[in-house]
């Protein structure tokens, strides 16, 4: 898939698109509004990260511009303005998703994925993970045909995982992957490892789960062979 | 405390009623001063009347010797009489006292007048009386009369006197109405109060100048904060980006993994504060819409079933009671759920194993009340005192927190016109009360 990051913020967008190159991406990088919609007008790409605070141009016109010309790439906008009408005006315009900055790389590959899902019509997309299998469309977590029951915040940690498989994440990273941001100031690192021990009880009583790793001092990954 | 309108009408009654009271005490002395000068004049005139009848007449129609030198005359009512005699006298008489003289067996109180005068050598007496008891009795009739008028007067002024302090300070009633209550100086009401009376005027102009300085101020400190919010938000993006993206890398070594999570976390607590603090500045400048209807019990029970891992972890029960729903109108869901959990977080933080935590709902008098109550540490008065400033307390041990959850939780309190109150036993138990307001 290819993807332009729009970002005034050059060392951000290489960061961006250094972490997306590396899953597979193909990405170009535009600095300017302007640059943004000559490239968005040549160019077929299948996702734009749109930085809001641009500083020639207001980032939603790319959105309202690409629309009127029948463009149909998704547009994920990631602003440090995050104000409420902003979001809601994003996202009226047509855009798919909408991240507050600072955001994780991870965060971002996860939006994309569902985006894309959604997108290319993945409906019935499932992961497979030792003897489990993820329904992302149902959100279910079968074992050899039996459902794995466990809560809503439970699953939305072990697809947080799945879908960054590989890479560790830190438990601040999965806390705000299910809490947001609004609730900043609650994150407790012990928050993380109660509901990981919940969910490695739950699983494991279908089958084990050595995929599932504690990495010391850091935070959680989920080891699969690519 | 007494309101200034009643103020004033009660030292104008009080100081009526003093003079009321001087004035009566003086009345009789003054009635009998009138009266006695009225009577006086009345026997002068007589006497002149008679005097000048003598001289018209001569005497002999009233002295003669058949009725032994002596005239007398009283009206049968015997208010008045009127005497001449022929009499010895060294010195001249002319004044007037009070003595008793007595008519047809009664012995009657006069005020008399004495005039002495010669007529061809002979010397008369005249004496012109007037009863007295038909004096003390108009004193009498004059003191009743005064006495009703006076109270009926003091009633009259203290109403008067009420209802134009009423309208006279009706613009000081209107100032003092729209100070009340304000919360936050924009929603003060700027439009002048209509008035005649200067003062007042310059005191409503100082005041809506204030307000409207005041509002500026926090405009400007709320502008600020969002500004080097949004500043800060930026470098603080590519630093994590290049840290998250040093971590995933296979190539580093655990000891590096984890100096950089290190940092990570660092970062986020810096991240954590920028947001809690833009959070606040949004909330106070109304920037959250309230355009959500929902049930109150629903979304405590929302948080309760989140917390739950976490307090069963630690050996802690969440106690459900709620006696009544609420479905809220016009509130923010998201907004409101955050200061829940925050509260409820921190009531399972600081409550030991074995301790539960109570979530209660009640209604009462049309106030929905959530009380959550834990069997925790308990907070000293101080603690309390500074519990909802930013940065003043870290209620427990987390060392993750930044100790602005409670004035975030507040801040959204105030957003929805709930009132918090806290009430804390040391060493036994902790409260916070949520009051929703009436019409919600």
């Amino acid at each position: 898939m290819n993807v332009l990051i729009v970002e005034d913020e050059k060392s951000l967008a290489n960061e961006i698109a250094s972490f997306l190159k590396s899953e597979g991406f193909l990405c170009e990088l535009a600095f300017t509004g302007l640059d943004a919609s000559e490239k968005i007008a040549v160019n077929l790409y299948d996702f734009v990260l749109l930085d809001l605070g641009l500083p020639d141009y207001n980032g939603l016109d790319l959105i309202v511009e690409a629309r009127n010309r029948g463009n149909d790439t998704s547009f994920i906008i990631i602003t440090a303005r995050g104000a409420v009408e902003d979001k809601i005006h994003g996202l009226n315009l047509g855009a798919d998703d909408y991240l507050a900055k600072p955001f994780a790389l991870m965060e971002l590959f996860s939006r994309i994925q569902a985006v894309a899902r959604r997108k290319f019509n993945i409906l019935n997309h499932n992961l497979k993970v030792g003897d489990f299998v993820i329904e992302l469309q149902s959100r279910k977590i079968t074992c050899k045909g039996n459902e794995v029951i466990i809560t809503k915040k439970e699953y939305d940690l072990i697809q947080y995982l799945i879908i960054n498989r590989n890479k560790v994440l830190t438990r601040n990273q999965l806390y705000e992957h299910i809490w947001g941001n609004i609730l900043d100031d609650q994150y407790d690192s012990n928050f993380i490892d109660v509901h990981i021990k919940n969910v490695r009880k739950k699983l494991n009583e279908h089958a084990p789960t050595p995929w599932l790793e504690t990495v010391r001092g850091i935070g959680y990954r989920v080891s699969l062979e690519k | 405390m007494i309101k200034l309108r009643m103020k004033l009408a009660l030292f104008n009654l009080l100081s009526k009623l003093v003079f009321t009271l001087l004035f009566l005490l003086l009345l009789p002395f003054l009635i009998e001063r009138i009266s006695l000068l009225q009577v006086d004049n009345e026997l002068i005139q007589e006497r002149e009347q008679v005097i000048t009848l003598i001289s018209r007449i001569g005497i002999e129609p009233f002295i003669t010797s058949d009725n032994g030198n002596v005239f007398g005359s009283y009206n049968i009512l015997k208010e008045e009489f009127i005497s001449l005699e022929r009499i010895d006298l060294k010195e001249d008489a002319n004044y007037i006292d009070v003595s008793q003289r007595l008519i047809e067996g009664e012995n009657i109180t006069y005020r008399v007048l004495n005039y002495s005068f010669k007529v061809d050598g002979n010397t008369y007496l005249l004496e012109v009386g007037k009863s007295l008891s038909s004096i003390l009795h108009t004193q009498k009739n004059i003191k009743k009369v005064m006495l009703l008028f006076l109270v009926f007067i003091i009633l009259i002024t203290f109403l008067t006197d009420l209802q134009y302090t009423r309208q006279l300070l009706r613009p000081l009633d209107i100032i003092t109405n729209k100070l009340k209550g304000i919360s936050n100086p924009s929603i003060f009401d700027k439009t002048p109060v209509r008035t005649t009376t200067s003062d007042f005027h310059h005191l409503d102009d100082a005041l809506i100048e204030l307000m409207r300085h005041i509002d500026q101020l926090f405009q400007n400190e709320k502008e600020i904060t969002v500004n080097i919010s949004h500043e800060l938000l930026t470098p603080i993006s590519v630093l994590r980006s290049k840290l998250e993206n040093l971590l995933i890398r296979s190539d580093i070594g655990s000891e590096i993994s984890t100096k950089i999570e290190e940092s990570l976390k660092t970062l986020h607590r810096l991240q954590s504060l920028v947001n809690s603090l833009l959070l606040i500045a949004r909330i106070e400048s109304q920037q959250y819409l309230r355009d959500e209807s929902f049930s109150v019990n629903e979304v405590l029970h929302e948080i309760i079933s989140e917390i739950i891992p976490i307090a069963e972890d630690a050996g802690i029960i969440i106690k459900e009671e709620f006696e009544n729903d609420f479905h809220i109108k016009s509130a923010n869901r998201s907004l409101l759920f955050s200061m829940f959990y925050n509260i409820l977080n921190n009531a399972v933080k600081n409550t030991p194993s074995q301790g539960e935590v109570i979530v209660k709902t009640t209604l009462y008098e049309n106030n929905y009340t959530v009380t959550i109550t834990d069997t925790g540490k308990g907070m000293t008065e101080t603690q309390m005192s500074t519990l909802f400033s930013r940065f003043k307390t870290k209620v427990g041990n987390n060392p993750d927190g930044i100790g602005i959850g409670l004035a975030i939780a507040k801040s959204i309190a105030d957003f929805h016109g709930i009132e918090i109150l806290v009430n804390s036993i040391i060493m036994k138990n902790t409260s916070f009360s949520f009051r929703f307001p009436e019409n919600s």
